[in-house]
């Protein structure tokens, strides 16, 4: 009984209305959106989207993406930077260097006019207060130091005096690095934006993130300074004590936090943001506004390898090896399941600025089997299970099913694949070895071929595959006391020695995509995703188009 | 009507009103504290974000607390007016995709506020979430419990009402049999009154002698049905207006031999009022009352009017006596067990919807009238 008797009709008409209008709202349009104006006075302002959790301080990485790299180097220049083309280190922080005799001392001259954001010198004390701090820090990303004298007993613990580190400002201007063994990628390595020099006010800036109250306290030397930081992102603007002042185009630089890369592209199309890198792959939404925007594509310097245990049963004869690399099919599996990103390795190291990439390897499957018989092997007949050790984010990984169904239906190899947690599969890894198979990922942080060949010297139990080689040691060796063509030489010839011996098989490698609106200009290719924003700049487009087509 | 679920009191924290207040109170005190953390940013500090506010830190379930009172005040309201398949079921679902939606909807407007998107992009953010996330069906899961943790107390509250109602209604049967039993047995004791007997039984001697027999056999079968009706406690609580003015006819057939002529009856009975269920043995003890308070009392009076009318939904019954008025110091109606017994019992069957007056009417006589619901035996 009630004593409005309508009321249910009016319930049903409210709910229905608001189903209706809810509905609406859902199904509401998703082409042709409305681009956001930008601001006024915002002309010049580059607007870069991230959704990783930044802050200010070059020590705290907690991965190397480019939008990470892109705010430090923003902010701060080390010593040098790479070489867009070449992947040759060039002068920024520093003007010039040279070596000792034997290879062992690194002397690093200082620009004269560097400058800090409040007007103060950048010295060599800069940089050895700052490389102090990142060895002092508990993080493995301070092995980027240990080629320096004394820098991985520091970083341990076992070394106390910071006077004995491989690092002295002989001078204002003058840095001298002590080495303990030739490495000739060091210069290259010091381009690494964790690198930078700080500030001798930076340490109570970034104590609590006192930038975000007081924008002043964070001094830096880069193109760019801090106008405000806070929770949606970071405002710099052009810093005039830059020695480049003159050559940077833009005005500011704008870091704008999205709540997840899936999002972040919408941020582009709508006009919030001008660039976004990395662009997830799959996102690309044509028509949703008409904002013109491109995709940029680039290689990593990283590859995705199969990592045999050498040491174990059938796996020690290079011909079940080269058997099992011949039987996968590399091509097939990424053009069926993620074309766009993964790109079939034929060697170890990826194309990079200053040296193409080498086809050491192919898919042969006759070949593979006419080499499992030759090893004992016919048709798999005898060959025990092979288990391969994983880690559980790669439980419903297609590739791995893919390449292991590969062996199977080729060479009749069956695999047991063992998903276990981190820290189980670690110990498996380096202490028990009770494994055949494993994946790897490398990922390298010089932009220099030596650097991803160096995961073949690591000592046997931090190396997966088991295996070393007094040849490719001594090849590595040497390039390390060498340069230029005469360093890249021996290099191939250590990579043609490795993937002859086949202890791990590079399957793929990894494109990395950037989204921009044709505004940007000056964007170029970098393995590492360290682009310097100093280098953009910003002209209006008239012409409409929607279709982010990518320009690889 | 008497309310029998009135008599007990509501406990206070089943006072919905209370708990709206705490609602309420709860509700101004979030806001005010939601407003106050959000102030920076809603009036543009640039070092505030919506990020930074517990609009945006808090999780959704919060809403719930807006929520519960209008889910509550929703599905009593859909209960109370239509539990008919299919239309309580359909509005349920529909409320069930609101509620979803409504959830996606301001999780999308979290996102869309602090990526600074405009609105139109709302639907596209809300596709993004259904793609990454697939729809949250918590929301419309805790609904789903939330309604039928109410239909099942809604229920359960309605069975104990039920079961209270009953053991009441039993109850109060259980009084009304006594009540009538009584009333039977009040009838019985006065036709087994010594002296009504005594009379009786006379009159039927002076009859024979007379050679009155048939009379006399008419007299002795009155008495013998009188004693019949009087003694049969299989009867029911109510009987027809015509039977029980049969039994009444039987009863002033024997009381007229004993006031010989002087005792003049007359029936004044509307033909559509027969059919009316009255409470047994209503008429009798108003019809002894009057005989025994009014014509016995004085030489003078001799008219017994017994009246049955209707009057739109109600049943008028009157017994009227030309006897001496009501004595002012003594009201009949609360002295006489059997009138007592009367007014106890209609009480009980009709609650306020029966009345019982005795009054003087001026210029002689008294005039017991009684109101009752119009009832008829149902078809």
């Amino acid at each position: 009984m009630t004593s409005f008797p309508r009321a249910h009709w009016w319930i049903s008409l409210t709910l229905l209305s608001l189903g209706g209008l809810m509905a609406m709202v859902f199904f509401g349009p998703r082409q042709s959106l409305p681009v956001i104006p930008r601001p006024a006075g915002e002309g010049n302002v580059l607007r870069e989207a991230y959704t990783q959790y930044l802050l200010l301080d070059p020590h705290r990485r907690l991965a190397p993406l480019p939008a990470y790299n892109h705010l430090i180097l923003s902010l701060w220049e080390p010593l040098v930077e790479c070489d867009p083309a070449t992947g040759e280190p060039r002068p920024a922080a520093a003007q010039s260097w040279s070596w000792s005799e034997d290879r062992k001392v690194l002397t690093l001259q200082l620009r004269p006019d560097a400058r800090w954001s409040n007007g103060d010198p950048v010295t060599a004390h800069d940089f050895v207060r700052s490389w102090r701090r990142l060895l002092g820090r508990p993080m493995e990303l301070a092995q980027t130091l240990f080629p320096l004298r004394s820098a991985e007993p520091f970083h341990r613990g076992q070394l106390k005096d910071p006077e004995k580190l491989g690092m002295r400002a002989m001078d204002d201007l003058t840095l001298r690095l002590e080495l303990d063994q030739v490495r000739s990628s060091l210069v290259a390595e010091l381009a690494d934006p964790m690198l930078v020099p700080l500030h001798r006010s930076s340490e109570a800036a970034m104590a609590d993130n006192a930038y975000f109250r007081d924008p002043a306290l964070m001094v830096t030397n880069g193109p760019f300074q801090l106008l405000w930081a806070n929770d949606d992102g970071f405002r710099l603007l052009a810093c005039e004590f830059y020695h480049g002042h003159a050559e940077v185009r833009l005005a500011g630089v704008q870091f704008i936090r999205a709540n997840s890369s899936s999002l972040a592209p919408l941020l582009v199309s709508a006009g919030v943001v001008d660039l976004l890198s990395p662009m997830p792959f799959g996102e690309s939404r044509p028509g949703l506004t008409e904002r013109r925007m491109h995709l940029e594509r680039e290689l990593e310097l990283g590859v995705t390898s199969v990592d045999f245990n050498v040491t174990r049963g059938p796996l020690r004869d290079v011909r079940v090896r080269q058997a099992l690399a011949l039987a996968l099919d590399r091509t097939g599996a990424i053009n069926r399941l993620d074309s766009g990103h993964m790109v079939p390795a034929w060697s170890w190291i990826p194309p990079m600025p200053g040296r193409p990439g080498l086809t050491l390897l192919q898919e042969d499957a006759t070949q593979a089997r006419r080499l499992l018989a030759a090893a004992g092997y016919p048709g798999g007949q005898g060959f025990p299970v092979l288990q391969m050790c994983l880690p559980l984010r790669m439980r419903s990984d297609p590739f791995l099913a893919t390449w292991t169904e590969c062996w199977f239906r080729e060479l009749g190899v069956k695999t047991h694949m063992l998903y276990e947690p981190q820290d189980v599969r670690a110990k498996r890894l380096t202490a028990t070895g009770e494994y055949d198979v494993t994946y790897g990922e490398l990922v390298a942080t010089v932009p220099d071929a030596g650097d991803m060949l160096s995961v073949f010297l690591w000592p046997v139990e931090y190396n997966s595959t088991k295996w070393t080689d007094q040849d490719v040691v001594h090849l590595l060796g040497e390039a390390n006391t060498k340069t230029g063509a005469e360093r890249l030489a021996l290099l191939e010839k250590a990579e043609r020695l490795v993937m002859a011996a086949v202890p791990a098989v590079p399957v793929m490698f990894n494109r990395r995509q950037a989204l921009l609106a044709d505004e940007v200009h000056g964007w170029y290719e970098d393995p590492l995703g360290r682009q310097s924003l100093k280098r953009l700049w910003l002209e209006p487009v008239t012409t409409l188009d929607a279709s982010p087509e990518p320009r690889t | 009507m008497k309310n029998f679920q009135g008599s007990a009191t509501t406990p206070a924290w089943r006072n919905w009103r209370l708990w709206f207040v705490v609602w309420l109170v709860g509700t101004v005190i979030f806001g005010v504290l939601l407003v106050a953390d959000a102030w920076p940013w809603l009036t543009g500090s640039p070092h505030s974000t919506f990020r930074n506010t517990k609009l945006y830190l808090w999780p959704l379930g919060m809403v719930w607390w807006l929520l519960v009172p209008a889910v509550i005040w929703l599905q009593r309201k859909m209960s109370d007016i239509d539990c008919k398949w299919p239309w309580s079921p359909i509005r349920h679902l529909l409320l069930l995709g609101i509620i979803t939606g409504l959830f996606q909807l301001l999780e999308a407007g979290r996102i869309l506020l602090a990526n600074h998107l405009p609105v139109a992009f709302l639907p596209v953010v809300i596709s993004d979430l259904h793609r990454m996330e697939g729809w949250n069906y918590l929301p419309a899961l805790i609904y789903a419990l939330l309604v039928l943790v109410l239909y099942a107390t809604s229920f359960y509250g309605r069975w104990r009402a039920g079961q209270q109602l009953t053991g009441e209604l039993q109850v109060a049967n259980a009084r009304l049999e006594t009540r009538l039993v009584r009333a039977s047995l009040d009838a019985l004791k006065m036709q087994l009154h010594p002296h009504f007997l005594f009379n009786t039984l006379n009159s039927i001697t002076s009859l024979m002698r007379n050679n009155r027999t048939h009379e006399a056999e008419d007299v002795v079968a009155g008495l013998g049905e009188l004693l019949r009706r009087s003694l049969d406690h299989r009867q029911e609580a109510k009987a027809t207006l015509e039977h029980e003015l049969e039994f009444l006819r039987r009863y002033l057939a024997i009381e007229s031999i004993r006031f010989q002529d002087r005792l003049h009856v007359e029936f004044d009975i509307a033909p559509k009022c027969l059919p009316t269920l009255v409470p047994s043995l209503i008429l009798q003890p108003l019809v002894e009352n009057a005989m025994k308070h009014g014509i016995s009392k004085d030489p003078a009076a001799r008219l017994l009017r017994i009246s049955a009318a209707r009057d739109g939904t109600r049943l008028l019954l009157t017994v009227y006596n030309d006897g001496p008025p009501l004595p002012r110091e003594d009201a009949v109606l609360s002295s006489g067990i059997g009138m007592q017994n009367t007014l106890t019992r209609l009480q009980m069957l009709y609650g306020e919807e029966a009345r019982l007056w005795l009054r003087d009417q001026p210029p002689h006589g008294v005039r017991a009238e009684i109101i009752l619901p119009f009832e008829t035996l149902s078809p």
